[in-house]
């Protein structure tokens, strides 16, 4: 420790000799987690930390493992659907739309256009209810508890919508290979469209005047945690964490799937608007912004929805997979989740390694925790919006 | 550029190295070496024509009883018995390891595929954790459930099991374990649920699926 440039003393802390005799200064290793309201779940850090300041944090994860590619590879390709809402529970719509994606990419028939269409809109609806949770819970980390409140309110309103949909609130299983479970209820489209105008019009200035621009909340999220451009590259960092470094790239407009390439939306990126571009604040922000994104791609696809199946017919028979192997990313809540199917020709896969955009934002963790203070930690892990079902698997 | 352009580029740098070139399915791949996947890493990362920044995955696989024919007769997995004993079998696992890496350029915007494999004894394949840091993760996750080793690697641990953890499940030939320290993890047969009154096991008798 001695030798190290980072020791405690070399840092401006207590030096053995000079300011107190006989009293020594070491690292304190401590636990952030399994069990702290800070990590989001059942994450472990362990922060070595130099009085306030962090030394070096190391990810401790696999708590809520469940080994889900291998049950993958013991039930057939519809079967496993379910599963994939158990990833990142605050998205499951998204990890539907993943996995039936990544499916379809080597199937030889067409999903009908309108299952498409509800998919997007479904996904669009669910990626607010998760940036809703990310705003809130992040909020709740700087210490600011009433946006939670707000967030939640708006939540409930799509839980609501997707209640009437299909029967879940939280886990759907929605989605299917080949199109979706249910055609819409009455009245759902219309009051879809309501919602969105309501929550475009008044809801996000909430958001705005609570927390965004609140000036304790600046002071606590600009500068902090700040991911370079190629720090985000080289970890893999994707969805909202990319694009608050200031990079305008997003699944849906670069690498479209599904009928995303129908709609006209902006990609929302970090620029350092109150700090440095790839801080805190600008990864809220790009949530924040999205919002907005979704709600206009929710009416585009309702306005232009086609009438027709909602299931290929094709699919009602036992699925068979052509052989063949595929990595497939779509755009998710958190970031770019990709499925890598080893297909067989059989009724399952041989095997499916899932690529969650959780598991390797929080990766970076360990290179931007470094010299850090404690609280910012906090705040780091907040902005990266992780979910530990996603990242354990 | 096209993945087959990228896969010409990748066997005219490495053209000592017996490449191949397979087309099968939705997505076609590059079959490299073991032994020059790090230096076939460092090439599509810093030759300018392909720039490859982004690994988007890294999976690692475990070939064993995969059916080349493609009519869906791989070897099934091992689970549970119905009375909830790990189901067991005499085969000897005989396929592949294999690694498989996907790739992504953000400066020009295309993708490219590469796999490698390795002899089930020895499975070793240079670390490519220093030339993207997101492998750094994705490598633990391959040691941790395949068993495939990275020469290299700073800090090869498990990552999502407990560092105690015997054998590495996503093998085919993994057998499920019966308990894990002092939890069963076997299923509870039906007729054993300690809830259902009527069927409660009899007095004195067989206690093997208790607790």
């Amino acid at each position: 420790m001695a030798t190290d440039d980072r020791t405690p003393a070399a840092a401006g802390g207590w030096s053995e000799t000079e300011d107190l005799p006989g009293l020594r200064s070491e690292l304190l290793e401590i636990n952030m987690g399994p069990q702290h309201p800070a990590t989001h779940g059942v994450l472990r850090l362990l922060v070595k930390t130099d009085g306030e300041i962090v030394y070096e944090v190391k990810p401790y994860i696999g708590y809520l493992h469940r080994c889900a590619e291998k049950i993958a590879e013991g039930c057939d390709y519809k079967q496993w659907t379910v599963y994939t809402d158990r990833f990142d529970y605050l998205a499951p719509m998204n990890c539907n739309f993943a996995y039936v994606t990544a499916v379809e990419r080597f199937l030889d028939f067409p999903v009908p256009e309108r299952a498409q269409y509800i998919r997007v809109v479904c996904a669009e609806l669910q990626r607010i209810a998760s940036h809703l949770i990310a705003l809130g819970t992040f909020g709740l980390d700087m210490g600011a508890w009433t946006p939670l409140l707000y967030c939640f309110r708006e939540r409930e309103e799509i839980l609501n919508l997707f209640e009437r949909l299909c029967g879940g609130r939280m886990l759907y299983n929605y989605m299917c290979v080949g199109g979706v479970r249910f055609d819409l209820p009455e009245k759902w489209r219309e009051d879809v469209l309501e919602f969105v105008r309501w929550f475009e019009k008044n809801k996000i200035d909430d958001y705005n005047t609570l927390l965004s621009y609140n000036k304790i909340f600046i002071e606590r999220t600009a500068d902090v945690g700040v991911i370079s451009v190629e720090d985000a590259h080289a970890y893999g960092c994707t969805g909202p964490v990319l694009r608050g470094s200031g990079i305008q790239w997003d699944c849906r407009r670069n690498d479209p799937y599904a009928v995303y390439s129908h709609f006209e939306f902006d990609i929302p990126y970090g620029t350092g608007e109150v700090g440095t571009p790839g801080d805190c604040w600008d990864r809220y922000m790009v949530r924040v912004r999205e919002m907005a994104e979704s709600c206009k791609i929710i009416r585009q696809a309702l306005r232009g929805l086609p009438e027709g199946p909602i299931l290929a017919d094709e699919i009602k028979r036992v699925l068979r997979v052509p052989a063949g192997s595929c990595y497939t990313r779509t755009e998710s809540a958190k970031g770019e989740l990709g499925h890598f199917i080893i297909a067989d020709g059989g009724t399952k896969p041989f095997r499916n390694k899932v690529r969650s955009p959780s598991y390797c934002n929080l990766s970076v963790i360990e290179k931007i925790g470094r010299g850090l203070m404690v609280s910012d930690l906090v705040a780091t892990v907040g902005s990266l919006d992780i979910v530990l079902g996603e990242i354990d698997r | 550029m096209q993945d087959r352009d990228i896969y010409e580029l990748l066997a005219g740098k490495l053209e000592d190295a017996e490449l191949a070139w397979r087309e099968a399915g939705p997505e076609a791949y590059a079959l490299v070496p073991a032994a020059r996947i790090h230096e076939a890493a460092i090439f599509l990362r810093e030759d300018p024509r392909l720039s490859f920044d982004l690994l988007m995955c890294l999976s690692g696989i475990d070939w064993d009883g995969y059916d080349e024919s493609g009519k869906g007769k791989s070897v099934d997995i091992l689970g549970y018995n119905p009375d909830g004993t790990p189901e067991t079998s005499d085969r000897v696992a005989a396929g592949d390891l294999g690694v498989a890496y996907h790739l992504y350029s953000y400066r020009h915007d295309h993708k490219f595929a590469m796999q490698v494999r390795l002899a089930r004894d020895n499975a070793t394949v240079p670390t490519v954790s220093d030339v993207w840091p997101t492998a750094d993760w994705h490598e633990r996750e391959a040691w941790d459930l395949l068993g495939i080793r990275f020469a290299g690697h700073h800090d090869l641990q498990r990552i999502l099991l407990d560092e105690e953890w015997v054998g590495h499940p996503l093998r085919k030939d993994y057998q499920m374990p019966d308990r894990w320290t002092e939890v069963p993890l076997a299923g509870q047969p039906y007729s054993k649920n300690p809830f259902k009154q009527d069927n409660a096991p009899p007095a004195g008798g067989d206690d093997s699926g208790e607790g």
